[in-house]
């Protein structure tokens, strides 16, 4: 009997490792076919449109700076909060992760009228920053407050694994050592966990410029990208919008592939 | 199988709900933008049995003769000036003074893209004849001033919400959307309405430039009714069923439903075309 087992469990293994490749071949046609049909169908035209479309140009650079200023914004904030939610205990700590995790679910056009709601002109926050000049709606703040809103909670809760998986004992042996816990946090927490930091800075800024339901109750015009490949979608057909979605896909890969390949923290990681 | 035009999808679903009961069948109903509908026919071969949009223009220029030969106008809607208990002055608006009212400091003005939206390019041929009947050169530019580019969203229903966060004080919009959304609205004098079919020729003389087939492109737009038409496609799959609708639709009984649900169905409508129905022909001489 035992020496059938052996034979047996390799075919079993082997069985399982076809279905496994077979089930990652399928799901990786299923993510990657349409936007490679999108590439092909409009790469060429999306490229040359580059040099000859201002609109798309400056649209693109308007989403390019508005992800960014988002992903920093999301950076600054959402790391104390995550720090927090990942090393320290306390009471109602899994509804205040919940309630966080809140803007992902919210539909984006109801995102969008809530910060209206709250940044608008007739809101106090509102009223108080136009009265400083500064108008939310109507301009490349809105975008930034939209784009912030609906993709910090994935940053939040990437960067809060990221620090989980920080042992907390290094933490502690630098601060027996005197660091107070600032630099023990700088110094050792943020270079171990900088390369998980940065990933989920990364997606935060891909979710950021995809973007489209809560930015174009907020700020229609300027146009980001997501919102100017709509309006060539629904005002000329799929001739239109197909350059332009591809386009976004080709640029958007160089920042994503670059990001990606910066490895900080070699060696340390658990992530490899 | 019933194709709708999203602005009229409410009302059509009432008068849908009856006649279903009464035949004994089920229907079904999709909605969407007028040349949307149309583009499924014309390019996915998706053919129902009626064929329900919110600009009668689409007929001739997508439908006929390949898909139908005839079209009944049957309702109608207008432009006008919709706002909320919130807006500035909403004491004091009123069918007369607004042009003025709205050139008061502070007021936001919204208007959907004319690129995207018949509302959008609607509003800036209102705002022409505007300008004609009120005798007050300049009109339109002051006017167009006070909705710049970051006051304008995609489509007019995008702008309901927008008005009700107190973004805008007052929108540009269509009177049904007005009535089911509940806003408070102004309406304008019939020569700027778009609303009213015998004042056509005055509508005519207005136009705009709008995007055309590629962002490159214009198309000039002239100033017409804003007319709800219906027809039944060639290829309708259940014709009977289809004419005994639109029959029912046409009828008194139906109009009073499409009135009941806020939509303004014509006293008489009007066939354009030939080849119609004997059953809908019908209807139509009734009245």
């Amino acid at each position: 009997m035992e020496g059938h087992a052996a034979p047996r469990s390799m075919a079993a293994h082997r069985t399982a490792s076809v279905v496994a490749a077979l089930l990652g071949s399928l799901f990786l046609l299923f993510l990657v076919a349409p936007i490679g049909r999108l590439v092909v169908g409009g790469g060429k035209s999306g490229v040359g449109e580059l040099f000859t479309d201002t609109e798309l140009r400056s649209s693109l650079w308007l989403t390019a700076v508005t992800a960014t200023f988002a992903a920093a914004v999301g950076a600054l904030g959402g790391t104390p909060l995550a720090y927090v939610l990942a090393r320290r205990p306390f009471r109602g700590k899994a509804v205040a992760a919940a309630i966080l995790d809140l803007p992902l679910l919210i539909p984006h056009p109801v995102a969008g009228i809530a910060l209206l709601l709250i940044l608008g002109r007739e809101s106090v926050v509102g009223r108080t920053l136009l009265q400083a000049g500064i108008r939310v709606a109507g301009s490349p703040i809105g975008i930034v407050c939209a784009m912030v809103f609906v993709s910090a909670p994935l940053y939040i809760s990437a960067a809060r694994e990221a620090f989980a998986r920080v042992d907390p004992r290094y933490e502690s042996v630098a601060r027996t050592l005197g660091d107070p816990a600032w630099r023990a946090f700088r110094r050792v927490t943020l270079p171990l966990s900088a390369r998980g930091l940065i990933a989920a800075a990364v997606v935060m800024w891909a979710r950021a410029v995809s973007e489209f339901g809560a930015i174009v109750i907020l700020t229609y015009n300027p146009k980001v990208v997501s919102v100017l490949s709509y309006d060539r979608f629904t005002g000329f057909g799929l001739t239109e919008a197909l350059p332009v979605a591809a386009v976004l896909s080709i640029l958007a890969l160089i920042p994503l592939v670059a990001l990606r390949a910066l490895r900080p923290d070699r060696g340390a990681g658990t992530d490899v | 199988m019933v194709y709708t035009a999203a602005s009229v999808a409410i009302p059509i679903r009432a008068a849908l709900d009856t006649f279903a009961a009464r035949e004994h069948v089920t229907v079904q109903q999709e909605n969407g933008g007028s040349l949307d509908i149309a583009r499924k026919l014309t390019e996915l071969h998706q053919i129902p049995d009626v064929v329900v949009l919110a600009d009668y223009d689409v007929f001739p220029k997508l439908l006929m003769p390949n898909q139908t030969t005839w079209y009944a106008e049957f309702a109608r809607n207008r432009m006008v000036l919709a706002f909320t208990d919130k807006s500035k002055f909403a004491s004091e608006v009123d069918s007369a003074n607004w042009p003025k009212i709205l050139q008061r400091p502070g007021v936001a003005l919204g208007r959907a893209n004319p690129d995207l939206d018949p509302n959008g390019y609607r509003t800036l041929l209102t705002l022409q004849l505007a300008e004609e009947y009120y005798e007050q050169p300049g009109l339109y530019d002051k006017l167009m001033k006070l909705s710049p580019a970051k006051n304008v969203r995609p489509k007019e229903a995008d702008l309901v919400g927008v008005l009700q966060a107190g973004e805008f004080d007052y929108i540009w919009s269509y009177e049904s959307l007005a009535q089911a959304t509940k806003l408070r609205y102004i309406t304008l004098p019939a020569a700027i309405d778009l609303g009213t079919p015998a004042d056509t020729a005055t509508y005519a003389k207005a136009s705009v430039k709008v995007a055309g087939k590629t962002p490159k492109d214009t198309l000039t737009i002239k100033g017409q009714p804003i007319v709800y038409a219906l027809s039944i496609p060639k290829a309708a799959p259940h014709p009977g069923m289809a004419e005994k609708f639109v029959a029912f639709l046409l009828s008194p009984e139906g109009r009073s439903l499409l009135h009941a649900t806020k939509l303004d169905a014509l006293d008489t409508p009007v066939i354009i075309g030939s080849g119609a129905p004997a059953a809908v022909q019908a209807a139509v001489s009734a009245q």
